[in-house]
């Protein structure tokens, strides 16, 4: 277990009254791609958000490489070891996609200008959205903008990128761009979290899936067990519903 | 009509113009400030520095701003002792009153930014403070923009209050030439045209700016 990356121990998380996480107990490795799915309100986002702890639980803990989050008293250094990519992108719209990009790593990781800028027109590159570095986010489409977040997540060098439903806002014609940039990062080795309700994505990238419902861990499976064999009948249900047969 | 009174008269209403033109300066730079910190409390999460600006703006909003001058022109006195003066009664009142309106437009500024977006900040590694003064105030400044100039032509209005304590602001200047000039049309009618001009510059600068957010 020398590569585990996120420990996540008797995870209970609460908004109000209501028990969104319930004694969660799971962990994730370095260089594997795992996909959290579930019926919406089942916690899959919240689990997503307690890794960087942009969630504050109330109970257990998560460890990232060791390290308690419930302890830390730098979450801001931690967090910047993590890349986050948001449902809506939440992209800065009062900035370029290059300040976009170079805002953490200057302002979070002290690096230069022309080096953070140098980097993430590497990354930029690397999603395909390098003709767009100077314009702002409003100007690009919703696929771009999407490529240009994962880019700005890119820049930290993570070493674990979350992915919150990244494909739910995007026209149908746009997500096969995103996802081929978040399969490509996973061919790479990047350890990634990815909530998502593209099933076609997890069957064919991610090594693990695990099913949640109403704040449990219901089922995880590697991706072929997954779905040639769920053990439990609430997934199987689920799976009926989302892998549209006509 | 004899429009001469006021030519005569014009250095002693100027005099008045600039009074408020001051007034209404010195109170917006004092107020400003004061509502952004306030601001960042009333959305706070913190509870006992929450309800403090809380209570502290619904107190100045639920009452008219002459009786807040008032309270300093003659109640502070009999606190203390020792008379505040007019202008120092104007400002101070002036200032927490329109504080707690700036307040409010900032508040809803911050708050027209997404909760998201301070999400996203944070989560690449910024702290609160960087996510704040880089990401959220940039965007919140320019959503409330409109509505700040619109505060300030208020504040503007606001200054013929002074008048009440004696202060020579330009409606009082005024008042005083009508009493020696019995000139009441002429120069009610230049006031108006003066606090036209001034207000209405300042309507129409806040209805440019307000149609460039929409292009951006």
């Amino acid at each position: 277990m020398s590569n585990l990356l996120v420990d996540v121990r008797e995870l209970n998380l609460w908004y109000g009254k209501y028990k969104a996480l319930d004694n969660i107990n799971t962990s994730f490795t370095a260089g594997k791609c795992v996909v959290i799915c579930g019926p919406s309100g089942s916690g899959k986002s919240s689990l997503l958000r307690c890794v960087n702890r942009l969630e504050e639980f109330q109970e257990g803990d998560v460890l990232f490489e060791g390290q308690s989050l419930r302890e830390c008293t730098n979450i801001a250094s931690l967090r910047s070891e993590i890349g986050m990519v948001f449902q809506h992108f939440e992209l800065y719209p009062h900035m370029s996609i290059l300040d976009n990009i170079t805002l953490a790593p200057r302002y979070a990781k002290k690096k230069s200008k022309p080096d953070a800028e140098a980097h993430a027109y590497v990354l930029m590159e690397r999603v395909g959205i390098t003709d767009q570095a100077l314009k702002y986010p409003a100007e690009l489409s919703g696929g771009q903008q999407q490529r240009a977040a994962i880019a700005r997540a890119l820049a930290l060098e993570p070493k674990l990128m979350l992915f919150d439903e990244p494909t739910s806002a995007l026209d149908p014609e746009m997500i096969v761009e995103v996802l081929r940039v978040m399969r490509d990062l996973a061919m790479e080795g990047m350890a990634m979290l990815v909530v998502t309700h593209e099933m076609g994505f997890a069957r064919e990238v991610s090594d693990e899936i695990i099913f949640m419902d109403e704040g449990k861990i219901i089922e995880r499976k590697n991706t072929e067990d997954f779905f040639s064999n769920p053990n439990s009948k609430r997934v199987q249900d689920f799976l009926d519903r989302i892998l549209v047969k006509i | 009509m004899d429009w001469n009174v006021i030519i005569v008269n014009l250095p002693f209403l100027m005099k008045g113009l600039w009074m408020s033109i001051k007034l209404a300066v010195l109170v917006i730079c004092f107020a400003f400030p004061i509502a952004c910190v306030m601001a960042v409390g009333r959305i706070s999460n913190r509870l006992w520095i929450r309800y403090p600006s809380a209570i502290f703006v619904n107190i100045m909003r639920s009452n008219p701003l002459i009786l807040i001058v008032f309270w300093f022109f003659f109640l502070v006195p009999i606190l203390t002792g020792r008379p505040v003066g007019d202008f120092a009664s104007v400002m101070i009142g002036f200032v927490v009153f329109f504080a707690a309106y700036f307040t409010e437009i900032i508040r809803s500024g911050i708050q027209s930014v997404g909760r998201n977006q301070i999400q996203a900040g944070l989560s690449t590694g910024l702290s609160y403070f960087q996510t704040m003064r880089m990401i959220v105030l940039p965007q919140a400044l320019r959503n409330m923009i409109p509505a700040l100039i619109t505060e300030c032509v208020i504040v503007f209005q606001g200054t013929t209050i002074a008048y009440v304590v004696g202060l020579r602001e330009f409606l009082n200047s005024t008042f005083l030439v009508t009493e020696r000039t019995l000139r009441p049309a002429e120069l009610y009618i230049f006031a108006a045209i003066v606090y036209f001009i001034v207000c209405f510059a300042g309507s129409l600068l806040a209805r440019q700016l307000e149609k460039r957010k929409v292009i951006t």
